[in-house]
């Protein structure tokens, strides 16, 4: 038995050993995925049951599978979570709210909760979320005033099961809190909101029941959970002129709104030490701090932080950004968006690659200012600002707080499906953001209105019709992820005909 | 995410099969070029929904190749997802396979950056520095706004001794992004500047930061627990170690780690059977060596032989295969091995890798081998960038004292276990020892 293993030992050595891993370097991770930091849902609408009120939530985390035990999410402690709006539409922040977190173990175990957890303060949640909000003033780009609204504020832990979790809802609706100026707010797990048939789509859009437009699709999100950030901020508090919006067609209407993710900046040689002191304490949540001179030499000025993530209008980096330019999108701002990316949605690859594997969609690929303006601008009459030299191309989220709700049922399509409250008139939880996109690439404001879609039509959860409108998370006990397949139905919208894919596309996916 | 399973790295009945696979790799000398058995697809970061582990990615990507064989992006992911599944299996087959998609997607794309980063951190976990710093800058230059090459360039660079080249591409690479990739380098970079409050500062930031994968955590955690315990602070390294394992029950690195307390604490016995359950998954230098070294403090001298027997039958099959070496069997065969293979190995070593730790074996091995003159001035060498690793000094103060310079050999072998009286049960003894003998 000894001669065995030792054999068996030196076997696995003559593995290790050519292709070595020894501790001879550092192999750190190379990481693409940052899920803590990455952006990757926001929605920005007039809620029916708040009229007067912008109504944000934005996603980070995604594609949470319930049952993740020991390891639960939550927020990066050390980075800074933003919700800006730009209200003159120049593509700056001239509001933002900044999110800071602070997560308490109890020391005593490892463990996130033991049952039964009742309320956000029972001391059988060992594992306590925190944060704070710090609502930002800037104009023109610069930080003019910034005053902290709430402190020492919950989070809604994720939502580990039906037994240490009873009853998660009531739990979770205990992180609902109003802030001064009737802000109001809540952080915590939630049920992922998106929905699409990811592996038709993204395996060169094979479509399961074409064109897409009669259900059949699998919802490739369902029954997974998200960390959300939502809040409902009184117009006074977001327009231009500090006032709330008379109508659709007020100078004040139109508000841009994305979130964004910083982390806090580091120089590689640390100059606390170089002067032989012990480290500075970390500078949690402040900006624009100067970096000290070392040596009597001058040091570059550098903000605290740096920002490592953006997201206003869904899938536009993802589908119209070369691979090369998808980190330079998640470090700028949206005011350089023209200059830098007007060209890839102008001429987009992805209609390119639809007319390759559809032929008969025939999408105009050059020159597409219907895009631009879709997307980037805002519509006509709707949701675009004016500027000073035509409306700028800005990647933000563009709502008309004026538009009204729907007043029956929404309309999955938003705006080219005739509801003038949806996407891309910001962003509904419920708006049917693949259909929509594909049918705006193939060109329906250019009037090729052709029924694509990818057969999901819905999110597998209900949204809540109050605050915070996100649906409760799937518990970790009750975790049955990706099992949902949309029903067929008559197409919607109508006809079309089917679509013939051609055969075996050789162009790369977007 | 894979931390629930606990599973042995590598199963016994399937190891003589990887034996011979390994075998005929050799032979073959990568004069393959048929695809990966299982095809490959998508970049899963590209819609958000991050894979719930890496063995599910490498399924989702074979499933997306196999839909589209066109697709040169999805064979450069699936081979990022095989150099992962190597991190967290230690199963070293899957570098052949992430190697035949990274070459699988240049067939298709020759100009695929993904795949030349791909390349390059493969290059460079089998210690090819000046490769892997060739091919992160080739990445760089196609695709000049992307953060991925400099996590390559600044490992070639820091392992070839370049540190003022790569200070600017970390910073850089921090600049551009912030997160657990360039944080924990930075750690690094200070930690061998000898900063290590701000190393621990930075590990820290690298931790919260986290990653796609319960490994990757895991891993800036259990190197957080090494800061603290270099610091020091027994407990606090205690408690990393412990998260690392939280994160991922399987995670080696972490396990020896706990060793490392037994040794601070005195609990030899412990230690010796933690890092004993270690090595019998993963037989590697780094795990074997300290393992004998501490039977030998016991004084279970046959025990520590046998271990030191596999060491000595990896170096055998090494030199065989033609393979190039690395420092820790320069300093294997330094202290337990023959001190004149020792230099010719750390000669090798320190000629395609002149970084502070080759300047370190080197001057070892030479102090070794009876030439102390030499041996110090290039542990002067490992000691220019001001670091506290205390085997550098005590390698500095044991040459020193055998070149009969006092005052050198007191100041160096005082630091040495000022900065860690339990840097290693063998050694601190020794180094205790020798500072007493001191005339």
């Amino acid at each position: 038995m000894k001669k065995l293993s030792l054999l068996a030992a030196l076997a696995a050595a003559a593995i290790a050993v050519p292709l070595s891993i020894g501790s001879s370097h550092r192999e750190a991770p190379n990481i693409s995925l940052d899920p803590a930091a990455d952006n990757t849902d926001t929605y920005a609408f007039t809620a029916k049951d708040a009229p007067g009120a912008l109504t944000v939530a934005a996603n980070w985390i995604p594609g949470q599978v319930a049952a993740n035990g020991p390891n639960f999410f939550r927020f990066d402690d050390r980075a800074a979570y933003y919700i800006n709006i730009d209200n003159t539409g120049d593509g700056r922040a001239d509001i933002r709210y900044r999110y800071t977190f602070k997560t308490k173990v109890n020391t005593s175990g490892y463990q996130h909760s033991v049952p039964q957890v009742t309320s956000l303060n029972d001391p059988d949640l060992k594992q306590r979320e925190f944060y704070s909000v710090v609502r930002e003033t800037h104009r023109r780009g610069k930080l003019r005033s910034s005053k902290r609204i709430g402190r020492r504020l919950r989070a809604a832990p994720s939502n580990v099961g039906s037994k240490t979790m009873p009853d998660y809802s009531r739990l979770a609706n205990q992180a609902i809190r109003t802030l001064p100026g009737g802000v109001k707010v809540f952080v915590g797990q939630r049920d992922e909101a998106f929905f699409i048939d990811l592996g038709a789509t993204f395996d060169s859009i094979n479509l399961r029941v074409p064109p897409g437009n009669a259900g059949g699709g699998k919802d490739d999100f369902s029954g997974q959970n998200t960390n959300s950030v939502v809040m409902q901020i009184p117009e006074r508090l977001v327009t231009k002129n500090r006032r709330a919006v008379s109508s659709p067609g007020a100078a004040n209407a139109v508000v841009g709104v994305w979130a964004s993710t910083e982390r806090r900046k580091l120089e590689v040689t640390n100059l606390d030490f170089n002067r032989g002191r012990a480290p500075s304490r970390e500078p949690r949540g402040r900006r624009g701090r100067r970096a000290p001179a070392f040596a009597g030499r001058r040091v570059r000025r550098a903000p605290a932080f740096v920002q490592v993530s953006r997201l206003a209008n869904p899938l536009v980096n993802e589908l119209f950004s070369p691979a090369a330019k998808k980190d330079l999108y998640n470090r700028t701002q949206p005011a350089t968006d023209q200059r830098r990316f007007g060209k890839f949605v102008l001429k987009p690859e992805l209609a390119r690659f639809i007319n390759d594997q559809f032929p008969a969609v025939n999408a105009p690929e050059n020159n597409r200012t219907d895009l631009v303006q879709g997307l980037l601008q805002g519509l006509p009459g709707l949701n675009q600002h004016k500027g000073i030299k035509g409306p700028p191309a800005v990647d933000t989220m563009k709502l008309n707080l004026g538009t009204p709700p729907a007043s029956g049922a929404e309309n999955r399509f938003g705006v080219i499906g005739g509801d003038m409250a949806g996407f891309p008139n910001g962003r509904r939880l419920g708006d049917d953001i693949v259909d929509i996109e594909l049918q705006l690439v193939a060109g329906f404001l250019k009037g090729n209105k052709v029924p694509l879609g990818d057969g999901v039509d819905q999110n597998d959860k209900p949204f809540l019709s109050t605050f915070p409108y996100l649906a409760a998370p799937t518990g970790g006990f009750e975790s049955n992820p990706s099992d949902r397949f949309e029903p067929l139905h008559a197409p919607v919208p109508a006809g079309g005909g089917p679509v013939q894919q051609a055969p075996g596309g050789p162009l790369p996916l977007p | 995410m894979t931390a629930h399973r606990t599973k042995p790295i590598l199963k016994l009945g399937s190891i003589a099969l990887a034996f011979v696979v390994v075998l005929a790799t050799l032979a073959l000398a990568n004069r393959s070029s048929n695809p990966p058995s299982d095809p490959p697809g998508r970049q899963g970061a590209d819609l958000g929904a991050p894979p719930r582990n890496t063995e599910e990615q490498v399924k989702s990507l074979q499933r997306q190749i196999r839909a589209d064989p066109s697709d040169a992006r999805g064979y450069a992911a699936l081979g990022d997802a095989y150099l992962q599944r190597t991190r967290e299996t230690g199963d070293f087959a899957f570098y052949t396979r992430a190697e035949r998609s990274f070459r699988e997607a240049f067939r298709r794309d020759p100009d695929s950056a993904q795949a030349i980063v791909g390349e390059a951190t493969l290059a460079l976990a089998r210690h090819d520095f000046r490769e892997g710093l060739r091919q992160g800058e080739r990445a760089l230059a196609l695709e000049p706004e992307t953060v991925r090459p400099y996590a390559a360039i600044v490992d070639g660079q820091v392992e070839l001794g370049r540190y003022r080249g790569a200070a600017r591409s970390l910073q850089e690479m921090v600049d551009r992004r912030p997160n657990l990739a360039s944080y924990s380098r930075i750690s690094y970079f200070r930690e061998l500047n000898g900063d290590v409050p701000g190393a621990i500062e930075a590990m820290r930031l690298a931790v919260s930061a986290g990653g796609g994968t319960s490994e990757n955590v895991a891993f800036v955690q259990t190197l957080l627990g090494d800061l603290q315990l270099d610091a020091g602070r027994v407990s606090r390294a205690r408690r990393a170690y412990g998260e690392a394992l939280t994160s991922e029950p399987a995670h080696l690195p972490a396990r020896a780690g706990l060793a490392r307390i037994d040794v601070a604490r005195g609990n030899l016995e412990s230690a010796a059977r933690r890092l004993r359950q270690v090595s019998e998954r993963l037989p590697l230098p780094i795990y074997l060596t300290p393992l004998a070294e501490i039977e030998i403090v016991r004084g279970n001298r046959a025990q520590a032989n046998r271990d030191l027997e596999l060491v000595r039958a990896q170096r055998r099959l090494l030199e065989a295969a033609g393979t190039r070496t690395d420092v820790d069997l320069a300093l294997f065969e330094a202290d337990h091995g023959d001190p004149r293979r020792a230099v010719r190995f750390a000669r090798a070593v320190f000629a395609s890798a002149p970084s502070v730790r080759s300047s370190d074996a080197l001057g070892w091995a030479l102090t070794r081998a009876g030439n102390p003159r030499e041996g110090l001035r290039h542990a002067r060498q490992a000691l220019r960038l001001g670091s506290v690793d205390p085997s550098f000094h005590y390698h500095a103060g044991m040459a020193a004292k055998a070149l009969g310079q006092r005052g050198t050999a007191a100041r160096e072998l005082r630091r040495t276990l000022s900065l860690n009286p339990s840097f290693s049960p063998l050694h601190a003894r020794r180094a205790r020892r020798s500072l007493a003998d001191l005339p």
